[in-house]
Formats: structure tokens, sequence, C-alpha cells
């Protein structure tokens, strides 16, 4: 059984860098003894809470991608609710939703290119070509807002 | 005082009775259409983590945006949400604003 969960936690800020390492450690520990990998690791760093928890407004977020199985998750679900330098965690599971978006952007590909070539144009889009500014400009800053929750 | 044919081809029958005054409150508001963000901007994945995308969908209060207001579509709409929701509990977005 080999699936792919997202798991993200919170550390106190009163956590040393070591602290946060050694978190990460058990963490692999566990992944190891069970029977899993742990895909990619990413320490976010500080950032500010949207909200207080437990009188702390910083917090340090560090994600782990890990592949395994249900009941690994369940152990590291288990501990991390133990430990109290962890604040906040969230497990997701991600292999399925990921599957629908690949397969969505493969889909969408194909039917754009069919389309194309029954229009007589190559397949796929030429440089210059759509609307002025689509393929250039991926992040639309039409909704943006304040950096402060960042 | 002919500002109002400048309201567009909607309100040409409107303008020759605007005599009457007071029909200027029932004029044709233009509404425009509204489209859903993510299926104009071909975004598949709503994440918790991108923040930055999800914002703009939690106004003031920290209410979810609904869709009548952002014309998110149903599919996304509800993408969204659990986004949101998983993001609010990890402390990236507030579940309210006092």
């Amino acid at each position: 059984m080999n699936r792919k969960y997202e798991l993200v936690y919170v550390v106190s800020p009163v956590a040393s860098d070591d602290q946060v390492a050694d978190l990460h450690t058990q963490v692999e520990a566990i992944v190891q003894r069970i029977g899993g990998q742990i895909e990619k690791t990413d320490n976010w760093g500080r950032r500010k809470l949207a909200y207080e928890i437990g009188r702390h407004k910083e917090g340090t977020y560090v994600l782990e991608v890990i592949n395994g199985g249900g009941d690994l998750m369940k152990e590291i679900d288990r501990r991390l609710k133990v430990i109290d330098l962890v604040i906040r965690h969230l497990i997701v599971r991600v292999d399925e939703e990921q599957g629908v978006v690949d397969r969505t952007r493969v889909r969408r590909a194909d039917t754009s290119r069919r389309r194309r070539v029954a229009r007589g144009l190559p397949p796929d889009r030429q440089p210059g070509e759509g609307q002025r500014g689509e393929a250039e400009d991926d992040r639309d800053d039409r909704f943006e807002m304040g950096e402060d929750l960042r | 005082m002919n500002g109002r044919k400048s309201f567009g081809g909607g309100g040409r029958g409107k303008a020759a009775a605007g005599q009457q005054g007071k029909d200027g409150q029932r004029r044709p508001m233009f509404r425009r259409r509204k489209v859903c963000k993510f299926c104009s901007d071909k975004i598949d994945d709503i994440n918790y983590k991108d923040v930055r995308m999800l914002m703009p969908f939690v106004p003031e209060r920290a209410k979810v945006l609904p869709r009548r207001i952002s014309g998110t579509c149903a599919m996304h709409q509800r993408k969204l949400r659990t986004a949101i929701m998983r993001a609010r509990q990890l402390a990236l977005i507030p579940y309210t604003t006092e």
C-alpha cells in the first residue's frame, strides 16, 4: 500500500532550531520503522500565525511529504498529538487529488491540441500567440492583498 | 444633462423616458458577467498552502467569500472551501477577526 501524504506541523516559537531538527528526526524514525519514506522536507521557517494558539503568535512551519500507508500516518498523528512542542499539525492525503489534477491537465492539453489541428494550426501554441500577457503573466494581481499575513 | 446616455445600449429606452425624473433609480444596472477565476486561469490545484491565492476569497471578516459575489463555479468553490478550512487549521488564515 503506497499512498502519498503531506504532513505540516507548526512548532512552538520557544523551540530552538535544534529542537525543530530533532522533531524531524523523530518523524523520520517513525517513518523508517513502519516502512515508508520521506519524499521531501521543507522548512518554511518562522511565520506569524493568523490567530493565537495558546498565547503563541508565531510558529515554525515544517512540511513533509511522506510515502506510506495509513497505519504509519496514524502513528505519526498519535505521536504529534503527544508532543507539546508541536502546537498544530495537519495530515492530508494527496496522491488521489494529484492524479485528478494531472489527468485534467493532460485532457485539457489533448483537447486544445485536437482543436488546433482541426482548425489547421500547429498543435502547440506558438510564442506570441493568444491574448497579450496570457501565458507570460501566470500570477494575476487583480485580487492581490497585503502581505501582512505572510 | 444627458449623461445618462453614456450608460450604453441597454438604457436607450429608459433614457428617452428619463424625463420623468424619479425614473433614474430604476435605470437598468450594468453588471459585468462574473467568471470563475480558477476556470479562466486554469488553476486545477487549489492548495491550502498557497495563502496568496486563497486570501482574495477570505474578505475582512475572514469568512469564505460566497459564490454569488466571487462568481466561482460550484466545483471550484467546493475545493476552495476545503483549502480554506485546512489553511485555517494551520493558522495560515484566520477563522475570524475581532
